[in-house]
């Protein structure tokens, strides 16, 4: 098997991809999209930790069962803020949602 | 050869996720995304988590990336998204990633952590599901109760209100 440390440095680089994304995009599915990339980039290390440990931990596995299942519910209160405030504004531009701006 | 199987699904994993951030439609961004949580689920085949792998699956690509086109099908890409700005911002982000995948390689030196054993019985299904359903029953539950709770919370913020909209 592949030493496990090749799976550390492709979850940072999926967290440093997702990091750009919420950084530099515009469009509100998009700044998602960085989330959920984010959310799997822990899901990976965490299950790589766990896999690390002598013996095998199943506890990291129930773990990410439950974070999975988490980012599942994030993901769809988020398109449902999206979809209202689609509604509100007609635009999914966040950078021009400024109303609560002092 | 799970040398190159890992490269392989390294590789769609990381195409998938860039692809997702700057493809020019959204809806083909969406299905990039999907393809990039295809890849993870590998890995997670890779790291002897068969059942995380399925669970990953059902629940990514099953539900959030379909859920994901059906908004893009109603919302629409955003008025006016051109091309990246390079700015300040992103030279700072260029710089911040530069960092943490330094960090990343730095990590994925082959020194560090390359004592893996076989998988023993202790990672089979059957003590994965005795932790699941007997040691975290109480948590499974509860997370079922936030589960409908955030079902219900996101239906009544989609509800169109038929006197205002």
């Amino acid at each position: 098997m592949e030493p496990l440390a090749s799976f550390f440095g492709l979850s940072a680089t999926l967290l440093a991809i997702g990091i750009y994304g919420l950084a530099t995009k515009r469009s509100a599915i998009r700044i998602l999209f960085s989330v959920e990339l984010i959310y799997n980039a822990a899901n990976l290390n965490i299950v790589a930790f766990a896999r690390l440990r002598n013996p095998p931990l199943v506890t990291g596995q129930v773990l990410v069962i439950f974070s999975i299942a988490l980012a599942a519910m994030e993901a769809a209160v988020g398109l449902a803020i999206i979809l209202l405030a689609f509604r509100l504004n007609s635009d999914i531009d966040l950078r021009k949602m400024t109303r609560l701006k002092g | 050869m799970p040398d190159i199987a890992f490269f392989g699904f390294a590789a769609v994993t990381v195409l998938g996720a860039i692809l997702a951030l700057e493809s020019r439609d959204l809806v083909y961004g969406a299905v990039s995304l999907g393809v990039s949580f295809l890849g993870v689920a590998s890995l997670f085949f890779l790291l002897d988590a068969a059942y995380i792998g399925v669970f990953q699956i059902a629940v990514y690509i099953g539900a959030v990336v379909i859920l994901i086109l059906f908004t893009v099908m109603l919302v629409g890409p955003a008025k006016g998204e051109g091309p990246t700005e390079f700015r300040r911002t992103a030279l700072f982000i260029g710089i911040l990633v530069a960092m943490m995948l330094g960090v990343g390689g730095a990590l994925a030196s082959p020194s560090a952590f390359s004592t893996n054993q076989p998988c023993t019985p202790e990672c089979d299904l059957a003590q994965f599901s005795q932790s699941l359903l007997v040691t975290y029953s109480v948590q499974l539950a509860v997370l079922s109760l936030v589960f409908a709770a955030a079902v219900i919370g996101a239906l009544t913020l989609a509800k169109s209100e038929r006197g205002t909209a």
